[in-house]
């Protein structure tokens, strides 16, 4: 198993009270599965209380890059040590 | 013998090349005046910083370009060409010096958008002595605009913001010349409304414009200053031609590419909206002047909830 970090930007971070998580994963999808049991709750409540209301987990509505790259850009979603997810929430207002 | 149409070119050409030298001699001489008027009307200024510049008020650049015909923004040109600054930059000088100052006056900064990070960029660019502005935006003020549009008023909501932009540019720089396009950027006319700008920001609110100026920005071979907002926080990224740019934050143009961020539900505050707006104009002025370092390839986080600023280097 990979030990990769994980780090939360912007709201994300003031939402789960911490600016970063490692966890053991050797694909993108366990990482994510991870995160959902530990931050999911959390961040569903954090929303809620804040009048915001979104359903889904986590990565529906976060920019999740592996090492600066999309996901949706990964030729492979397999994770090697010291891998480092960032996540923050997408902004598109102006 | 020639012919007479050999001889009628011949006088015509001696006639232009006379018409011709007469217009540059004239037009030295015009020169050498205005750059006489404007040595004569410096003034000596010791400022804060400890070093003597000789300024020229508003007032004498207005009366220069009133009598000698010629444009605001060419008379304060022409001073900094001698080392006289306009007293109104005088205040720029200790961070983009006299040389900055020409290019940023020599310069033409495409705003898509005039609202919410684009009202607040057009307000900071006049203001900054940029040259030329193109403003691009079809929409008119409303109240919910009042909040954080800049340009917004009571008195002009109903008012196409482009109009509203251009009066207010016209009453904070008159050396800074608008062109304004009351159109919709799409991907059938971005090109034509961002032909000539040296360097597009972005003031939009949605995805799907922002990829289409992206786009016409790689087209163009400018850079793009991308930024968005939400609630207390807000990103940033500038894009040249060969940059990562969008789509290592979107991954390849879809049809589930969303329209709206997170900001649909915290809102648009205005403090977060001047921030990055803020941060927008820096970069424009970093990329004219060649001061400092653009944020490239990476996208700057800033989230004044926490005050906490990251950058994440951004690969393909």
């Amino acid at each position: 198993m990979a030990l990769i970090t994980v780090r939360f930007y912007s709201l994300w971070r003031s939402y789960l009270g911490t600016d970063s998580t490692t966890l053991q994963a050797d694909h993108i999808s366990g990482a994510l599965t991870q995160l959902e049991e530990k931050f999911g709750h959390r961040l569903r409540e954090k929303l809620e209380t804040a009048g915001i209301h979104l359903d889904g987990k986590i990565q529906d509505y976060s920019f999740i890059l592996l090492n600066g790259i999309a996901l949706r850009n990964l030729k492979s979603t397999d994770l090697k040590g010291g891998d480092v997810l960032h996540i923050f929430p997408p902004a598109i207002g102006g | 013998m020639s012919s007479p149409i050999y001889s009628v070119t011949l006088n015509y050409i001696i006639i232009s090349v006379t018409v011709v030298k007469v217009f540059l001699v004239e037009s030295n001489t015009a020169n050498k005046d205005i750059r006489r008027y404007i040595a004569e009307s410096a003034e000596s200024h010791l400022a804060s910083d400890g070093k003597t510049y000789f300024l020229i008020s508003l007032r004498t650049t207005s009366s220069i370009s009133n009598s000698q015909k010629i444009s605001a923004k060419e008379v304060e040109i022409t001073a900094l060409k001698q080392g006289i600054v306009p007293r109104r930059y005088l205040r720029n000088m200790g961070t983009i010096g006299l040389v900055g100052q020409i290019k940023l006056l020599q310069a033409t900064v495409a705003v898509v958008g005039a609202g919410g990070l684009g009202g607040t960029i057009i307000e900071l660019l006049a203001r900054q002595g940029v040259g030329h502005l193109i403003i691009i935006d079809d929409d008119r003020f409303t109240e919910q605009n009042l909040n954080r549009q800049i340009m917004s008023s009571e008195e002009n909501l109903g008012e196409y913001k482009v109009t509203v932009a251009a009066k207010r540019v016209g009453e904070i720089n008159s050396a800074t010349t608008v062109t304004t396009f009351r159109e919709r950027l799409t991907r059938e006319n971005a090109q034509r409304l961002l032909g000539g700008a040296q360097v597009a920001a972005d003031g939009l609110d949605n995805l799907p414009s922002r990829l289409e100026v992206e786009q016409a920005c790689c087209q163009l071979s400018i850079p793009y200053i991308y930024a968005a907002i939400a609630g207390f926080g807000g990103q940033l990224m500038t894009i040249f031609p060969e940059d990562v740019g969008l789509s290592s934050l979107y991954g390849p143009p879809s049809n589930t590419m969303p329209e709206q961020g997170i900001e649909a539900e915290i809102g648009n505050p205005p403090a977060t909206v001047a921030m990055i707006a803020a941060l927008q104009v820096q970069e424009v002025v970093k990329i004219i002047t060649g001061v400092g370092t653009p944020v490239r390839n990476q996208i700057l986080l800033v989230d004044a909830r926490e005050y906490a600023i990251d950058r994440i280097q951004l690969g393909r």
